[in-house]
């Protein structure tokens, strides 16, 4: 087990996981209507984080070095920073310590300076973004870089687990971070995956993704030193479908053995909710619902939080992890914003209402689930600690 | 203990299987994976959709699957894929913005673009093989033998997995620079899975 | 009467070539973005279906043949969905797009 002591988040929501919890207990979504932005040739809806404020709170952090280096870093390694920094502050240990580690979860990272001139830079490079990123703080350990497409926020964490469990280290900062450009936007336009309206996760009428940018950071402690922990993972698992490369599996193969193995050792009514991918697109949600199903999990509440953040990809798993927690420790399971009536053809517990969830001794853990392209899937089992 | 049952090498202008050299590039050219491909008889025509990255690692990790004789038609949950590279998916990433840069001529590519994930190229030897286990994909600075056997060590301990195919995989420039080897749970004294191992077998 | 029906049987050979040489380019063209390394153009059946059976494309080859329409012809799909009954066979591509090709 490990100890989360720290977390921040940055999207379109705020710059901390508190003004980012707070818009989305009122119900506020960050997605927008984006039209002509990064030269794409369909408008689009997303979830950005502006640029100028970016470049403000990291010109505020309280270091020296930032000022002179702002214009050299880009949005996608500022907001890592800002991140990083923040959740560090909070978990009040030394970033530079030899038993302190930083994992990195992104899939795409400056993939837009392909387009620019300097394409001889090795900041286009996803291990030289982690280096920044370790080097930002006077970390000399080898930071990893995980990227397994969509699911690699659980799969960082994950290996963040494995890392403390070996006794390599005490503390790990698991980052997950991720900024729209043209390419990844096309991309998606490209499999005809978006929506052209606010995503709506597991409903009849869903059409499709909305996508989003941001950063996000838990540290993870080997230990409840001080009582600091505001949650803590207990186990995770990965799984492939072995099927199609981007199409999920009609029986949920993959998905169904993650849950499975995740919950062996303990019962269904000791989980308070399931926080799904829940993406919106029709594959992706029914192969959820068969997943649940077929693991017994049907009457958990399920929710997505897609619609308030859009799908931020190698963010996604660490950011929803975090305002999961902050739901489980006010004792609720939040609405699945854009949800009115079900779409997939297994019954699963899903509503659009806020509700209560059982007490802590009754229902002590919340999982986190995730599934991407590759054949690709996975969750986390987390647990309430306050 | 974890053995070594089986490991093939691919570098720009050659392969070498468990040790003997099983196809070498004509002279100054850097090996064509098509080429390799038809020299290994293999029978796939799904290969052709690949990209790069995903060519090699698939046809390094066909010829020592297929050396060890593991079965490729039933489910198997415990094995597990676990690969490492430096350039992430790049080389894929480069032919994918080709199709997009130029604003009249702009026609985003579904099929390339689904290959700008380093990890698909874990997903295509799943699909091949039946592989069911954990299937990660990490990114380094460089290849490193003693954060390889670390990693996997970790992997195969928590997921109990009875076999593991791993090792790095990476292409850019036209150049291929492949390692993978598959782990299985064996005595049969032949090399064991440890970091100066591999470093042997990388070098 | 007879100049007529010379005329007209004229103008139907004529046609019948045009949609011959449109499917053989489509031929080409589908073997080209699809990877189909080892496959030529007489390999395919012009009214075999293209999914399921046949050459047992899937959904990625359904979007790249999308791509295919506006890149050679500025035919524009905005529902992927029409895409099921346009890409049942070549004949049925090559049918839609000699009805609505821009280019």
């Amino acid at each position: 087990m490990m100890y989360a002591i720290g977390d921040n988040i940055v999207c379109g929501l705020g710059f901390n996981t508190d003004e980012v919890y707070s818009s989305v207990r009122r119900d506020i979504s960050g997605v927008k209507r984006c039209e002509g932005t990064f030269g794409v040739h369909e408008p689009f809806m997303a979830s950005l984080v502006d640029e100028s404020m970016v470049d403000d709170v990291f010109d505020s952090l309280h270091n020296s070095r930032s000022k002179s280096l702002c214009r050299d870093y880009t949005k996608f390694e500022k907001m890592m920073i800002i991140s990083a920094q923040n959740a560090i502050e909070k978990a009040g240990v030394d970033a530079s310590g030899r038993d302190f580690r930083f994992i990195l979860s992104t899939t795409k990272g400056n993939v837009d300076l392909l387009g620019r001139q300097n394409t001889d830079s090795d900041r286009v490079y996803l291990w030289r973004s982690a280096e920044l990123l370790s080097e930002w703080f006077g970390n000399t350990n080898i930071p990893i870089v995980v990227s397994n497409s969509c699911v690699s926020g659980a799969c960082a964490q994950i290996a963040a687990s494995r890392e403390i469990n070996s006794g390599t280290c005490r503390y790990v900062a698991v980052v997950g971070a991720e900024v729209l450009s043209k390419f990844i936007v096309s991309g998606f336009q490209s499999f005809k995956a978006l929506s052209s309206e606010e995503c709506r996760p597991f409903d009849k009428s869903r059409t499709g993704l909305n996508l989003g940018e941001a950063a996000a950071t838990i540290v993870y402690s080997s230990d409840n030193e001080e009582n600091k922990g505001n949650f803590a993972f207990c186990s995770g698992a990965i799984r492939n479908d072995a099927n199609h490369i981007s199409g999920p599996s009609r029986t949920a193969e993959g998905l169904f053995n993650v849950l499975d193995t995740l919950t062996e050792n303990i019962s269904s009514e000791q989980v308070a909710f399931i926080n799904a991918h829940g993406t919106a697109t029709l594959y992706n949600d029914e192969m959820e619902s068969i997943a649940i199903s077929r693991s017994g999990l049907n009457e958990i509440p399920v929710n997505s939080l897609k619609p308030y953040f859009g799908h931020t990809m190698g963010a996604a798993g660490v950011l929803e992890t975090i305002i999961s927690s902050r739901a489980a420790n006010d004792g609720i399971v939040l609405g699945s914003r854009g949800f009115a009536q079900s779409g997939v053809s297994c019954s699963i517990n899903i509503s659009n209402m806020t509700k209560n969830i059982p007490e802590r001794g009754q229902a002590p853990y919340f999982i986190k689930m995730l599934s991407g392209f590759g054949g690709s899937n996975a969750a986390i089992l987390l647990k309430r600690v306050l | 203990m974890m053995e070594i049952k089986a490991y093939s090498r691919i570098t720009a202008d050659k392969m070498v299987v468990n040790g003997s050299t099983v196809y070498s590039s004509s002279d100054g050219e850097n090996i064509n994976l098509t080429d390799l491909y038809r020299h290994l008889g293999i029978d796939y025509p799904k290969f052709f959709k690949m990209d790069n990255l995903c060519k090699a690692g698939f046809l390094g990790a066909e010829t020592i699957i297929r050396d060890a004789g593991m079965d490729t038609v039933t489910p198997k949950k415990d094995c597990d894929i676990v690969l490492f590279n430096s350039t992430s998916s790049l080389d894929d990433d480069i032919a994918y913005n080709n199709t997009i840069e130029d604003d009249a001529n702009y026609f985003p590519s579904p099929s390339v673009f689904v290959y700008t994930l380093a990890n698909i190229v874990t997903g295509e030897i799943a699909i091949r093989n039946k592989i069911m286990g954990e299937s990660s994909f990490y990114v380094l600075k460089e290849f490193s033998s003693s954060i390889i056997y670390s990693v996997v060590k970790e992997t195969a301990q928590e997921t109990s997995a009875n076999a593991v195919l791993c090792g790095w995989a990476d292409f850019l420039n036209n150049t291929p620079d492949v390692l993978l080897m598959l782990l299985q749970r064996t005595d049969d004294g032949k090399i064991q899975f440890t970091a100066e191992n591999i470093n042997k077998l990388y070098r | 009467m007879e100049k007529y029906n010379l005329l007209r049987k004229i103008l139907i050979n004529y046609t019948d070539n045009i949609m011959e040489q449109l499917i053989l380019e489509l031929k080409k063209q589908i073997i080209e973005v699809l990877n189909l390394e080892d496959v030529k153009p007489e390999d395919i059946d012009s009214q075999a279906p293209l999914f399921g059976e046949g050459l047992g494309l899937d959904s990625i080859d359904a979007l790249e043949l999308i791509v295919l329409m506006e890149k050679n012809y500025g035919i524009k799909l905005s529902d992927p969905a029409q895409g099921k009954e346009i890409f049942k066979s070549v004949e049925t591509m090559a049918e839609y797009i000699e009805a609505n090709r821009k280019k």
